[in-house]
């Protein structure tokens, strides 16, 4: 098989600090993490609870701001975008994934997923793309299994069923990187490797995937795996920004 | 759009805005049905005083004025000038049935009155309140006796004939009424006569009427100087009651006819006698009126009708130089301190209900940040997915709006509906639990009045749409500033 061209780099995080103020306590979460996210990979980070995972999540995801270190997507340094234009990368380049799915429970499944397209749009422009989303939404939860589900709400579906409808909101704008924490923390053993199966199946299709879990088994699904501990990523940057086909290797 | 479908899903779904609306609607409608009522009591009494005075009164001291009849043909050329009439006004005591009472008198030529204040409207007695107070007290046919059957008969036939506000416009008793050929007859206010009393619907009975009495009043004349001269006295017979819907109007106003009264008090046309010689010195004091009352041409505006009236005084009071002083004053500004009581009150009552009102803006506030509690997480969630700050203040903005835009809609609702049937629901109260709101006997008014004012109503309602948002301002903002991963990790 002759080796793939190196795909681009999507994400980078460089010396990436973070603290909290516990009391009069200060609390170092992430301490000097360097990070490379390829477009296509799929990154599994492990650690234990309380490891910084989620912490390192949400700054990738522009949830959270650093204490000290850069996060660039493509060549653009998250801490340049303020206010609105830190909403819509949040919208358009990033889809999270839950562990306890978050799903609001006064929409039904096709509302959940469809209201990540109306954050996006204004609500003048919503009538005439009205259509076309419901399309997408009802293509994307079928594609997940989830046809005959459309107008139930989260409390009537199941823990499977409620993580793909997470997913599917999370994906239904076509983002560059689905960033899912835990996303089987919460589900059987069974639930979650289905779960696995519908990212395996996204990632195949080219979407890139950064999924924090503390379950060495999941993460074995991943391209790439690296460990946080102790607010440090035990790999290095090199292998971190392993390519994606190496990463089954690891 | 997403926050309009939160929104919507909300409203559904929440049983604490459902409390947030309730109290907007009910301070909404607790305020339109008090400014209502009290706006129907402020109306009738306007209502009323103006029936009472016409619109635009001219006037001197109890010592009256002379040429008023100019005065009134002047008047009556301008084409804002309906009609006018003279008054004299005097006070004086009023013996019924020894009991002495103080009453303000007035003489007037009713025709006169009539045409400027609807004075005929406000006679209260006709004939068939006396035969039906006849039939009430009647025995049954077959216990009476041939000669009493023939007086009920008599007594059926003469109130029959009987026109009761022919003789309130005329101030002549009927001979059966009268021990004297020439006693003048007397109109007195409905609550003059202490035995005058309210039933439980507010209506008076013709057997506590003082009709067919014989009082005797005593007034004192003034000379023009103002000087008191010997009290007058004269008995009458009272041939009907009037009812203009003031209480203290009702309660201290007699009417007699204006010659009368003229008469009594010496301010008729008179030759004048030489002081010193006590001989007549041929010259005539001209009679005098102490007011002239005007009703203008419907559609012209007070003010206007007043500058016009105030004109033609000007310049009678310039052609008539040992005129007093005279003043001009609108029906207004003669009942303005009866009026602005009563609109006062009606201030200061919106004003406390007002203030009750705050508590719902205080209600939607803590209603609203147990609801921002409550969906901190859904916060969170949906700052990950995009929203904005100010997308997340919007929803509770927008969720306080709509809550406003219910409540003060229901809230009209529910006024319109109380306020039209408001004496239907007093019926039923009183009917089935013995409760009187208004209790027709204390308040002067059978009928609780009520004044929907579409102004007024626009007013409160604005008000309780902006009690919403202001309720739902300071839990939006602290919504918007929520730290999104923090609001992720709220249990």
């Amino acid at each position: 098989m002759a080796p793939s061209a190196p795909q681009p780099v999507l994400l980078t995080a460089t010396d990436l600090w973070k603290s909290f103020q516990m009391g009069d306590q200060k609390v170092q979460v992430l301490r000097g993490v360097n990070l490379r996210v390829l477009r296509g990979q799929w990154l599994a980070i492990l650690g234990a609870s309380g490891s910084g995972k989620s912490t390192l999540l949400h700054l990738l995801g522009g949830l959270d701001t650093p204490s000290a270190g850069t996060i660039r997507f493509d060549s653009q340094e998250l801490a340049a975008l303020r206010g609105g234009r830190l909403d819509r990368y949040r919208n358009r380049h990033i889809g999270f994934v839950f562990q306890f799915y978050h799903l609001l429970p006064e929409l039904n499944v096709l509302e959940n997923v469809l209201i990540s397209t109306m954050i996006g749009r204004p609500a003048w422009g919503w009538p005439a793309a009205r259509s076309e989303a419901r399309r997408q939404a009802t293509a994307l939860l079928d594609r997940l299994g989830l046809s005959h589900r459309l107008h139930h709400k989260p409390a009537k579906l199941s823990g499977g069923e409620r993580q793909r409808v997470a997913i599917a909101r999370a994906l239904i704008n076509q983002p560059d990187v689905l960033l899912a924490d835990e996303p089987t923390g919460n589900l059987d053993e069974g639930t979650g490797q289905q779960i696995l199966e519908v990212i395996r199946d996204f990632h195949r299709s080219g979407q890139t995937v950064v999924m924090v879990t503390h379950d060495r088994a999941i993460a074995s699904a991943a391209d790439a795996r690296l460990t946080l501990h102790a607010g440090q990523l035990e790999s290095s940057l090199e292998d971190s920004s392993a390519k994606p086909q190496d990463a089954s290797n690891r | 759009m997403y926050k309009l479908l939160l929104i919507l899903r909300y409203l559904r779904r929440k049983l604490a805005p459902m409390f947030a609306v309730l109290a907007v609607t009910l301070c909404t409608a607790m305020l339109i049905i008090v400014i209502s009522v009290m706006g129907g009591f402020l109306q009738m009494m306007r209502d009323a005083a103006q029936k009472l005075t016409g619109e635009v009164m001219v006037g001197a001291d109890l010592s009256g004025f002379p040429y008023y009849q100019e005065l009134i043909d002047e008047l009556q050329r301008l084409p804002q000038v309906h009609a006018a009439t003279a008054l004299v006004r005097s006070y004086g005591l009023v013996n019924l049935n020894n009991r002495v009472l103080t009453v303000e008198v007035h003489g007037v030529d009713a025709a006169g009155l009539d045409a400027v204040t609807g004075y005929g409207g406000t006679l209260h007695w006709t004939s068939r309140d006396l035969l039906e107070l006849l039939e009430a007290q009647l025995p049954p046919a077959e216990e009476l006796t041939p000669g009493e059957k023939e007086r009920v008969e008599a007594r059926r036939r003469f109130y029959e004939q009987l026109d009761l506000r022919r003789l309130g416009m005329t101030f002549t008793p009927p001979p059966e009424w009268s021990d004297r050929p020439d006693t003048p007859g007397i109109v007195l206010g409905i609550e003059v006569s202490p035995w005058s009393v309210r039933d439980s619907q507010g209506q008076y009975s013709a057997l506590n009427s003082s009709l067919g009495m014989q009082v005797t009043m005593t007034v004192l004349p003034l000379t023009r100087r103002g000087t008191f001269l010997e009290p007058a006295v004269r008995r009458m017979a009272v041939v009907n009651e009037f009812k203009s819907g003031l209480y203290d109007i009702d309660a201290h106003r007699v009417y007699v006819s204006f010659e009368l009264l003229q008469k009594m008090l010496r301010m008729d046309a008179a030759e004048q006698v030489d002081p010193e010689t006590g001989k007549p010195t041929g010259k005539v004091d001209p009679a005098r009126a102490t007011e002239v009352l005007v009703r203008g041409v419907p559609g012209v505006p007070l003010e206007e009708l007043r500058r016009q009236v105030s004109s033609v005084t000007q310049q009678f009071a310039g052609d008539h130089l040992d005129c007093p002083p005279l003043w001009v004053q609108t029906w207004l500004e003669r009942h303005a301190m009866l009026l602005g009581a009563v609109e006062r009150e009606k201030l200061l009552l919106t004003f406390l209900f007002a203030i009750i009102s705050v508590v719902a803006v205080v209600m939607i506030a803590v209603i609203f940040y147990m609801i921002v509690l409550e969906k901190t997480r859904d916060i969170g969630v949906l700052r990950a997915l995009g929203a904005s700050r100010f997308g997340i203040e919007s929803i509770f903005l927008g969720y306080g709006l709509a809550i406003g835009v219910i409540g003060a809609g229901l809230g009209v609702g529910i006024a319109a509906v109380v306020v039209s049937h408001i004496n239907e629901i007093q019926d039923f109260l009183t009917e089935h639990y013995h409760f009187t709101m208004w209790d027709p006997k204390i308040y002067y008014f059978d009928r609780i009045p009520t004044r929907f004012s579409p102004m007024e109503v626009s007013v409160i309602a604005a008000a309780a749409v902006l009690s919403g948002l202001l309720g739902s301002l300071l839990p939006a903002y602290l919504a918007g500033r929520l730290n999104p991963v923090e609001a992720l990790r709220y249990e």
